[in-house]
């Protein structure tokens, strides 16, 4: 078997030192597939003076040169013809521009695996059927978007007796049904079965705001979950004290704060990384992650801010293996957590960008560019 | 927040005082008129009490990183002097120009006024703190109606400080409309623009694009768009202090500013030359950024990542452009062999170009609506004849290589004087 397939099925998913061989090898396994596979991407590594050979070290995966998401938007790369990738996945694109990438088969067992390992670890898989309020949309089959996937593979970890979607699609738009979750919550929450939620925390954080003030307030079956993703990115302005979140969820669904768990993971890099009881996001085996300097990109030490970079060999049809979030985050040592898990995690603690820069030079128009489209949400 | 005829209302209030907006509108302009002396006195008073520090816990809640540099510019800005300095500079005598004239042919004598618009519809970016209160100054001095929509970054500042103007002369109160519309609401922005005579943008192409497709046929509009800066150099008078002050300008504002220099231009034609410019204007590079070095992660990390893509873009791309990259630490100089006028990736990120003396206005015709400001860093022989070339291809300030973003009262804005875009001649029979 492969090093990919091999790492991918490790035992402990948090053995990072005893993975590192096998990572290493799977790292320059998947990059020699790239780089023979993908012109763009071998285009790439000479222009940085890279080779696959390079990576002989554990430590050569920092050299390793990574690929921004955001230059995925602009820049379609594939190291397999069209037929072998089973899925192709979009992801969410806010700015219009999103990245489009291919998943073959060999990955996907992987990821299987992997998902399968850590949401037996999590207790997600339950033979018990539940009810899911999806505080996203529907997959629909005009649309590749890997949130909706996603979304829906979670709804897999448990028979599933219903699925309500806040965000209903008619007429080429989705438009959001607050009061449908809002009478689906209120229904379900007398149900034997348990109720698990699953999306966006803006917007499960806005659906109990909204419960609060009429007056709602229901108390969720045994084993209810919430299970929070696609980030906080969106909404990293009026991101929520997370404290407050847990405190509502208490007072509005009655659900404790040991039953909210969050996820976070990128379509350009498909590892999905649960948060543990403190609420960390510790690296696995499938992946490493490492931080850099927002001036210089070389690596920073622990505890000091930096973007977030991902890296993983999990998928060989496009050229993800280490890929530049557009994330700033802190990471920190296994220890410090607490949790039991030794793996380093790391922390989320916003986004690049000029959000808030008033800038005449570069044109701050944004805002009435969105008054000519309209303010649907739009697909 | 809403603030209509000086009082403030809650947003949800917004359908209701549209529907009257119209018609209390009409009422001002046929019955009341503003004297500009009066603006000036109530803004004079509100810029020494600012200046005085009354509104420092104000500003410590709404702009925690003000600089309080701009505050003594805003008192400058507000400074009775300054204000009738403009309106003398701009207008000539105003409002009293009321000249009779006795022209060649036709009538034997005629009336010349010079009138407010009427009602000018002042749409602002929020690319400078308070800048949208300003705007509305304007319109207030030449006597306009102003209906002000507010940018969505917005914190409050602007109806603060409009609110302060009209608790010191009330008589203002009629002639101010403030509305924190979102841009998203489209129908509403189009009933401010149709009961408008001028729509004033702040923006850039796009916005003006946008404003273009709401505003109704007969509405003047005042577009205040974007700039870009830069610099053109042709030896030196004093060679390091010059490129110290340059250096430090690039730093300061950023190159967030119009005016802040984008791309330096040199006054050569072989890249041998641009490549040793770069070497040698890079450590006072690092040295301004060493300085005032800039705190805010996310937007260095924005610019890091935008620079690396197109380091990534230049491996894959078909064709090199042949740009070369000079490294510094926090900031860094890029050599290209092109002579087109350029934005930055900014923050203390310049490029720099050839560009023959000979070659100044063709070089600079294809985004002659885009120039304002160039630094020029020359002999003092050559000053004469360089500023005559560039103002020729189209630029409209010139100035020293550390003052690009230094304003003086009185000075045009992008070519214009302000305040004449705000009036209108009206002729009388006598």
């Amino acid at each position: 078997m492969s090093y990919i397939g091999r790492l991918f099925r490790m035992k402990d998913p948090f053995d990072l030192t005893g993975s590192e061989r096998l990572f290493l090898n799977a790292v320059r396994e998947n990059c020699g597939f790239q780089y023979q596979n993908c012109p763009e991407y071998r285009k790439i590594l000479d222009g940085e003076g890279f080779h696959p050979d390079m990576l002989r070290e554990y430590s050569d995966i920092e050299r390793l040169p990574f690929i921004p998401t955001l230059f995925l938007k602009k820049h379609r790369m594939y190291s397999m013809p069209q037929r072998k990738m089973l899925i192709r996945a979009t992801s969410s694109g806010t700015s219009g521009a999103f990245s489009d990438i291919g998943f073959e088969a060999g990955g996907l067992l992987c990821g299987l695996n992997m998902v399968l390992t850590i949401a037996r670890r999590w207790r997600l898989l339950s033979p018990i059927p539940c009810n899911y309020v999806v505080m996203g949309y529907r997959r629909h089959k005009s649309s590749n978007a890997a949130a909706a996937k996603t979304a829906y593979g979670y709804t897999l970890f448990a028979p599933a007796l219903s699925r309500t979607y806040a965000l209903k699609y008619s007429d080429g738009k989705f438009s959001p049904d607050i009061d449908g979750v809002i009478n689906a919550i209120v229904r379900h929450s007398r149900s034997r079965f348990p109720l698990r939620f699953i999306g966006f925390p803006s917007y499960t954080y806005f659906v109990m705001k909204l419960m609060e003030e009429r007056g709602i307030s229901v108390k969720l079956p045994k084993r209810s979950l919430i299970m929070l993703g696609g980030g906080w990115k969106q909404f990293y302005k009026q991101q929520a004290d997370k404290q407050e979140f847990y405190a509502l969820a208490k007072r509005v669904l009655g659900i404790s704060e040991d039953c909210i768990i969050e996820a976070y993971g990128a379509v350009e890099h498909p590892i999905l990384y649960c948060d543990c009881k403190n609420h960390h996001f510790h690296v696995p085996v499938y992946s490493r992650v490492v931080i850099r300097d927002v001036h210089t990109l070389k690596p920073v030490p622990n505890g000091t801010p930096g973007l977030v970079n991902l890296v993983t060999p999990m998928i060989k049809a496009t050229p993800i293996l280490s890929v530049m979030t557009d994330d700033l985050g802190i990471m920190h040592d296994g220890a410090e957590c607490g949790c039991g898990i030794n793996s380093p995690y790391f922390e989320i603690i916003g986004r690049v960008g000029l959000h808030d820069i008033k800038t005449c030079a570069a044109g701050a128009s944004e805002l009435l560019s969105a008054a000519v489209s309209g303010g649907e949400v739009q697909k | 927040m809403i603030l209509a005829g000086g009082k403030i209302y809650e947003t949800s209030e917004q359908p209701r005082l549209l529907d009257s907006l119209a018609g209390e509108i009409s009422r001002t302009r046929q019955t009341l008129s503003l004297d500009p002396e009066k603006v000036i006195n109530a803004a004079d008073k509100l810029g020494k009490r600012a200046a005085a520090g009354e509104f420092s816990g104000m500003i410590s809640e709404f702009l925690p990183d003000f600089p309080q540099e701009y505050l003594r510019l805003a008192g400058e800005y507000l400074n009775g002097e300054s204000l009738r300095f403009r309106l003398k500079q701009e207008l000539g005598e105003y409002p009293a120009a009321c000249r009779t004239i006795a022209p060649p042919y036709g009538l034997e004598s005629a009336e010349v006024r010079l009138l407010p618009l009427g009602t000018l519809f002042h749409i602002a970016a929020g690319n400078m703190d308070g800048l949208p209160a300003f705007s509305v100054l304007e319109g207030l001095l030449t006597g306009n109606v102003n209906t002000l929509k507010l940018p969505q970054a917005d914190n409050g500042i602007t109806v603060e400080i409009l609110r302060r103007l009209i608790e010191i002369e009330p008589e203002i109160s009629p002639f101010v409309y403030v509305f924190d519309t979102p841009s998203t609401d489209v129908p509403a922005m189009k009933r401010m623009a149709e009961v408008s005579d001028g729509i004033v943008v702040w923006g850039g192409d796009e916005a003006v694009r946008a404003v273009r497709a709401l505003a109704p046929p007969g509405a003047k509009l005042i577009e205040w768009g974007h700039k870009l800066g830069f610099a053109y150099i042709s030896g030196y008078e004093d060679k390091p202090a010059e490129l110290s002050a340059l250096a430090k300008h690039i730093i300061d504002t950023r190159q967030l500013l119009c005016s802040s220099c984008q791309t330096i231009f040199i006054d050569a034609e072989d890249m041998e030359e641009i490549r040793a410019f770069c070497r040698e204007f890079l450590p006072y590079l690092e040295a301004a950024a060493h300085e005032a070095p800039v705190n805010d992660i996310g937007a260095a990390a924005e610019i890091t990542l935008r620079k690396y893509s197109a380091r990534l873009e230049e491996h894959i791309g078909a064709e090199k452009s042949g740009r070369e990259e000079f490294r510094g630490e926090r900031c860094s100089l890029t050599a290209c062999p092109d002579s087109r006028l350029e934005l930055s990736y900014m923050y203390g990120s310049c490029l720099v170009k050839p560009l023959p003396r000979e070659q100044i206005v063709t070089a600079l015709r294809e985004c002659a609506g885009n120039l304002q400001t160039v630094g020029l860093l020359c002999r003092r022989e050559s000053r004469g004849e360089l500023t005559d070339i560039l103002a020729a291809a189209g630029v409209n300030r010139i100035m020293r290589a550390g003052n690009m973003s230094v304003s003086f009262c009185g000075e045009a804005h992008d070519g214009e004087y302000p305040l004449r875009r705000y009036v209108r001649v009206v002729n009388v029979e006598k």
